[in-house]
């Protein structure tokens, strides 16, 4: 290896002029979208929570207040819960990527563990939900396992909404496992040899038996024990 | 920061550093319209992160940080090694056609392919290097001691030759 042949790779390899299309562009149209987004966050919270309490007003008879005051205290669990999950994790991408690929680390594992907050969260609205609506239900003759399953419409789009976020959480997980033993596995290799035995965060997953761990890897379900 | 600053700054550094960029990001990817998110999404989070740049770096290592932590996110995401062909990602010939320049696309593209197949941890170093970065911009961006970029180097330059070698 010498200096010259250094510099016929340099050559080569910056050989490739082609300046990219318009980014400028799509940095606007991304920038345009992430507004949206968060628009679209705060005028959930609006207008469910607003329609909440504009509904218990119309009503006027108190029904509907106890609707109202669960959906505040709703929709505040959620803020809470999506600000302390972010909580110390924001960081601006411009930092070293050793350091980096620890924040992604962190943030995965973070949103793993905070899964079941959100899952919790569901099922106490379906629960309050549906409670409420039984209760509020014009033939309260009918048992509750039978008002739940048959009664209308309504109940079964709750069943069928329900399966949906409970497939949807399914799949998420899934795909942020697999980011997060990506992530280790990328981890090692910047970091050298060594690091293995420090982080073989891997073998604790394989141990779990989770069966997301690297596909690879030839000897599945059975701990290293070389590292 | 006043946006037309801010505005300014992202339009320099993506004429001064935009083909280098494109390059990183075609050494994540395996596919031209991969490479051309990717870049994208590097471009993106430059502009995100400019409100935050002191200056503490230079340009091109603020730029190159943010395309090598791109990079990695991506390779987190995508759903499994690919280990297909690589499609040929196009290289502009500023000189028309004589076939000597024929074979220097061929063997432009052989080390682009060789680079790829590398290592995350020599890619890495092995794209600054012929990016033409010093050492301590390459602690900078990579966040490694200089000692260790010197070790890590000399091995990737190594691998780098292997490949090219095997590729004959």
């Amino acid at each position: 290896m010498t200096d010259l042949e250094l510099q016929n790779w340099q050559e080569q390899w910056q050989s490739e002029p082609s300046i990219p299309m318009n980014l400028r562009k799509s940095v606007e149209r991304q920038s345009k979208l992430m507004r949206i987004g968060l628009i679209g966050d705060v005028a959930v919270t609006l207008v469910i929570g607003g329609g909440s309490i504009a509904w218990a007003m119309r009503a006027g008879n108190g029904e509907f207040v106890p609707v109202a005051i669960a959906a505040w205290m709703f929709l505040a669990a959620a803020w809470i819960f999506v600000l302390m999950a972010n909580r110390g994790l924001w960081s601006p991408s411009a930092m070293e990527s050793s350091a980096f690929i620890d924040l992604s680390i962190r943030r995965s594992r973070r949103t793993l563990a905070t899964l079941w907050f959100a899952v919790a969260l569901f099922f106490a609205e379906v629960a309050f939900g549906l409670g409420w609506a039984y209760i509020h239900s014009v033939d309260r003759r009918v048992s509750m396992t039978a008002w739940l399953l048959f009664s209308s419409l309504r109940v079964d789009v709750v069943w069928l909404v329900t399966a949906l976020f409970l497939g949807g959480v399914v799949w998420y997980r899934r795909r942020k496992q697999y980011e997060l033993v990506r992530l280790l596995e990328l981890r090692k290799q910047m970091s050298g040899p060594n690091f293995e035995n420090e982080f073989d965060d891997g073998s604790l997953f394989e141990r779990k038996g989770w069966r997301f761990y690297d596909s690879r890897r030839k000897h599945r379900g059975k701990p290293d024990r070389s590292v | 920061m006043d946006r037309t600053i801010l505005e300014q700054q992202f339009e320099r550094i993506l004429a001064t550093q935009g083909p280098a960029l494109s390059r990183l990001a075609a050494s994540y990817t395996n596919t031209l319209s991969d490479r051309d998110d990717l870049l994208q999404e590097i471009a993106f989070a430059i502009w995100q992160a400019l409100p935050k740049f002191r200056g503490d770096c230079s340009e091109r290592t603020f730029a190159f940080r943010i395309a090598h932590n791109r990079g990695i996110t991506y390779l987190s995401r995508a759903r499994a090694q690919n280990t297909d062909p690589i499609e040929e990602i196009e290289v502009h010939d500023p000189a028309p056609g004589p076939e000597s320049n024929l074979s220097q696309r061929q063997r432009a593209e052989k080390l682009r392919e060789a680079v790829r197949r590398l290592p995350i941890a020599y890619r890495q170093v092995i794209t600054l290097t012929l990016e033409g970065l010093g050492y301590k911009e390459f602690s900078e961006v990579l966040g490694i001691s200089e000692s260790n970029v010197g070790a890590r180097l000399t091995r990737a330059r190594q691998l780098l030759l292997e490949g090219l070698e095997g590729q004959k």
